[in-house]
């Protein structure tokens, strides 16, 4: 386990920082910082793992989803400090060394993308629900899955296609939970 | 010509970089000692800053500095010029004076050392404003008529003798609210100066645009000016020209001496990042009594701010469509309180097709006439504006192919005839059509020794394809394979490219790669035939290109990776040029493509859906036929949220913006989905250029929402003349 220690520079002003570990595609991470500070800005600008992103920072574009003990959440409505004793996994623990995850193959293959701003979200929320068996296989339930996720290029035939593509291809749970 | 790479269905060569988060957008990059930028709109749409309570935000932890009108360094206006390549999105400079001209304008920058500590500080800024009655919230809410511009305007004929003596006519006013880009990446920008040397970052459409800009504003050589592009969260023409956002950045940067990363809300975004602008638009249309147009006119009026004047060219295509020797246009401008608009994709045309395709369909209801015949009886052989050939015209093709895979000649024209159990079935069609744009442009081309080939040139990549096809090319004519190709974009330190807009950077970009390569072939060749080389003493003439390999008659092949390390050469470079030629007299280069569409009003629940789009769209020469068809596909989900659901809220008390967000502005989600079948006619286009492409980022969008609005009709016999057509209007008109 690869520990690293990441720090701010003090408040002066007293606005207290707090000690939070924060465990990311199998990786801890000891940050000091603001109760304020949700997950995506802690991903992002604290441990470099940009791959996550902002697109409202609201809850209204799903562009920042990862996964939470493999259940798929908005990084931008959850506070960082919440998520300690929990494994987070983004797009970046998606592909292992074997190579590219089945559902980043399918997004490949299927041109489910444009500007690709959007995809790390979409992936996140697609291979969660291809996991999560209270949701339907048919194109309608993913539709429906799938709409907390905003693609404003509109590539969403592409990423349904994806998504049924990858179904089925053997499509291994995202590294959540455990520790590479 | 017979391609191998080129139109094939080819996978993003960046593709791996976006699945796995390590594409480098502008807002994920981070420079040492880096401090964050957060700006402080304004709350009025219209007065002025009378004082900024500042005391409070200073005191607050991790706070550097807070810039604002007279604590902010003094800059210059850029020339705004489209020849010069400095056209910005607002000429105004940011904090220039104290004047609020829209709801949102900056007053003020914070920047700290974290994200969250200026984002709290610029909440703790209060403003103090003398506030004025009158502002203007939106065209829409408005009968001032605006200016006439005088450069908008074209006729030829009498229409107006011709309307007045004609059998069937229609006379009616449309209107289009103002939308939102609603890109995935907001606007940022990350500013560093190094050795008085201006670096940026900014998410941008046009890096040399901003790069001469940004050289103006702050009176620098243009040696001194980097700006870098790499990935985009999309732009759909909001990231063209620059704004004060990325000014106030670099200004903040320049007095800090610190790296400033500035990335706007949403909310900002929304309100001062650009928009298309609201419009009216009066089509009077007449025809004899077999449905052929006598008489075409078509008055827009379009929105901008008081601080930059923008222009959306409502009217442009409209005496190109259609054969009618009777045809006037004219534009007006208005000035309103709210952030100034900017093109959004197929700017102008858009909402100029819209209307004029929504008018024909009245038209075709007064002549009892199928709206696709009436298309088809005014069929323009030749550009009737320009009364040159087309270049390149299937049109008619389009129609007959999207018709027969769409099923219209089981069409009960009566309006709402058509039903499955509780739902009322719809069908409406449009013409779709944007101009093939095409500009010089410069790139270069590195042949490797380990190989490998790098292409570089000053455009970008947002999320079209741009990457993919120019490594097509480059495969396509060195058969060097696409996994060995490296394609540089997005930096305005590379040969001048063109901006991404207008559907222009296929045609533009891939000739002038293509030149570069050959260039750099024939510096290979001149190494080959030289002293000690493979080929010494052969004619250069002689060899060929095939594989990666120089070739000769009599069989010899030798790679390029091979002669170079032969001749201790790490590359050898080719730059090249291309621009536009005479073609540009001989020809009118269009694109053109047919919209069908299934609308399904359940009026029991009012529940209006679009069920089903087929469109035929012909492009030229599609290069990626996969990102091609994707464009189209993904411009009919932008035309379903201008037809339905997409309008930016001014109140019209203040003229400030309601629905600044992602919740309350509504763009298509995945479960509004129709089933879509996109078909792309592959007819290349070699009038244009060497590659026989037109362009595809545009088209897709014209004319579908016309096609919808003529669908509801069709449904409902209701004619919504205002976009979007949201369910009350359908409901109580
Ligand atoms: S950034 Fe979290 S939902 Fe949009
Ligand atoms: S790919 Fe651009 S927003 Fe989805």
């Amino acid at each position: 386990m690869n520990m690293k220690e990441y720090s701010r520079q003090g408040d002066e002003a007293g606005s207290a920082e707090t000690a939070v570990t924060l465990s990311v595609n199998g990786e801890m991470h000891q940050l000091r910082i603001s109760p304020n500070v949700v997950l995506l800005d802690a991903l992002r600008d604290r441990l470099g793992l940009t791959g996550t992103k902002k697109g409202c920072d609201h809850g209204q574009c799903g562009a920042c989803t990862v996964h939470l003990d493999g259940q798929a959440i908005n990084s931008c409505l959850k506070l960082a400090v919440m998520c300690e004793g929990h494994e987070v996994t983004t797009v970046e623990g998606l592909a292992n060394d074997a190579g590219l995850h089945p559902v980043q193959q399918a997004f490949l293959e299927h041109d489910a993308y444009q500007c690709g701003f959007c995809t790390p979200g979409q992936m996140m929320s697609a291979t969660a629900l291809l996991e999560d068996e209270r949701i339907g296989t048919d194109d309608a339930a993913v539709r429906e899955a799938m709409s907390g996720n905003i693609c404003r290029c509109g590539a969403y035939k592409n990423i349904l296609a994806a998504i049924q593509t990858a179904r089925g291809q053997g499509q291994a749970a995202p590294t959540a939970g455990k520790t590479s | 010509m017979d391609t191998q790479v080129i139109g094939h269905r080819t996978p993003r060569v960046d593709g791996e970089f976006k699945l796995t988060g390590r594409a480098d957008y502008t807002v994920d990059w981070q420079a040492q000692n880096m401090l964050y930028g957060y700006p402080v709109p304004a709350s009025i749409a219209h007065g002025t800053l009378e004082k900024l309570h500042l005391d409070t935000a200073r005191a607050m932890p991790g706070v550097v500095d807070i810039f604002h009108h007279g604590h902010f360094p003094k800059l210059y206006r850029s020339p705004n010029s489209p020849t010069h390549q400095d056209q910005v999105s607002e000429v105004r400079l940011p904090f220039e004076d104290e004047r609020i001209h829209y709801d949102g304008q900056y007053i003020a920058l914070v920047v700290a050392e974290s994200f969250e500590q200026a984002r709290a500080a610029a909440h703790a800024v209060h403003a103090d404003y003398r506030r004025e009655s009158g502002a203007i919230a939106s065209l829409l809410d408005t009968d001032r008529e605006g200016r006439l511009l005088a450069s908008e305007g074209a006729s030829r004929g009498d229409p107006e003798k011709a309307f007045d003596e004609a059998p069937v006519k229609i006379d009616h006013t449309y209107h289009i609210a103002a939308e939102s880009h609603m890109q995935m990446e907001v606007h940022a920008t990350l500013a560093e100066w190094r050795d008085e040397r201006l670096i940026v970052h900014e998410s941008s459409q046009g890096v040399v645009y901003q790069h001469k800009a940004m050289a103006r504003i702050f009176g620098l050589p243009d040696e001194s000016v980097e700006v870098v592009s790499h990935y985009i969260g999309s732009g759909f023409g909001n990231k063209l020209f620059m704004w004060p956002h990325a000014v106030a950045t670099a200004g903040a940067a320049q007095m800090l001496g610190r790296p400033v990363k500035t990335i706007l809300s949403r909310q900002q975004d929304m309100e001062s990042g650009g928009n298309r602008p609201a419009s009216r638009q009066r089509l009077r249309l007449a025809a004899d009594p077999d449905g052929r147009l006598v008489s075409m006119r078509h008055d827009s009026t379009t929105e901008t701010s008081f601080v930059h004047r923008y222009v959306d060219s409502l009217g442009s295509a409209t005496p190109s469509l259609y054969a009618c020797d009777n045809v006037a246009i004219s534009q007006r401008l208005l000035e309103v309180h709210h952030g100034t608009p900017c093109p959004m994709r197929a700017p102008g045309e858009t909402s100029g097709i819209h209307a004029l395709e929504t008018a024909l369909d009245e038209l075709a209801v007064e002549l009892e006439m199928d709206p696709l015949e009436l298309r088809r009886r005014n069929y323009a052989d030749q550009d009737p504006a320009s009364e040159l050939p087309w270049s390149s015209k299937h049109l008619d093709d389009c129609y007959t192919s999207a018709a027969k895979r769409f099923g219209w000649e089981r069409r009960d024209p009566a309006p709402g005839a058509m039903r499955d159990g509780d739902e009322i079935i719809g069908w409406g069609m449009a013409t779709a059509s944007w101009p093939a744009l095409r500009m010089p442009c410069a790139a270069r081309v590195e042949l490797r020794d380990d190989g490998s080939v790098m292409a570089a040139c000053g455009t970008q990549d947002i999320g079209t394809g741009t990457y993919t096809i120019v490594a097509q090319t480059v495969a396509e004519l060195s058969g060097v394979p696409l996994k060995d190709i490296e394609v540089r974009l997005g930096e305005s330190t590379l040969p001048a490219g063109p901006l991404s807009g207008g559907s222009m950077v296929t045609a533009t970009a891939l000739p002038a790669v293509a030149a570069a390569l050959r260039n750099a072939f024939d510096a290979l060749k001149e190494v080959a035939t030289g002293e000690g080389g493979a080929f010494e003493g052969s004619d250069p003439e002689s060899l060929e290109i095939e594989g990666g390999a120089l070739k000769d008659d009599q069989g010899k092949r030798v790679s390029f990776g091979e002669m170079l390390t032969q001749q201790k050469l790490g590359s050898v470079n080719g730059e090249g040029q291309a621009a536009p030629g005479d073609e540009k007299g001989q020809y009118s280069f269009r694109s053109f493509g047919a919209h069908f569409v299934e609308v399904r009003w359940d009026p029991g629940i009012s529940r209006l859906r679009v069920a089903r789009v087929v469109s035929s769209i012909d492009i030229g020469r599609a290069i990626n036929p996969s990102a091609a068809r994707n464009q189209v596909e993904g411009s009919i989900v932008m035309g379903i949220g201008m037809a339905l659901t997409e309008k930016l809220d001014y109140d019209p008390r203040d003229a400030r913006l309601i629905n600044n967000n992602y919740a309350d502005y509504i763009v298509p989600c995945h479960a509004d989905m129709p089933e879509i079948g996109v078909e792309l006619l592959d007819n290349p286009d070699y009038a244009f250029n060497e590659f026989g492409a037109r362009g595809v980022g545009e088209i897709g969008l014209t004319g579908i929402a016309a096609a919808i609005g003529n669908a509801v009709y069709h449904a409902t016999g209701k004619r919504i003349r205002d976009l979007p057509i949201t369910l009350e209007k359908v409901m109580d008109t």
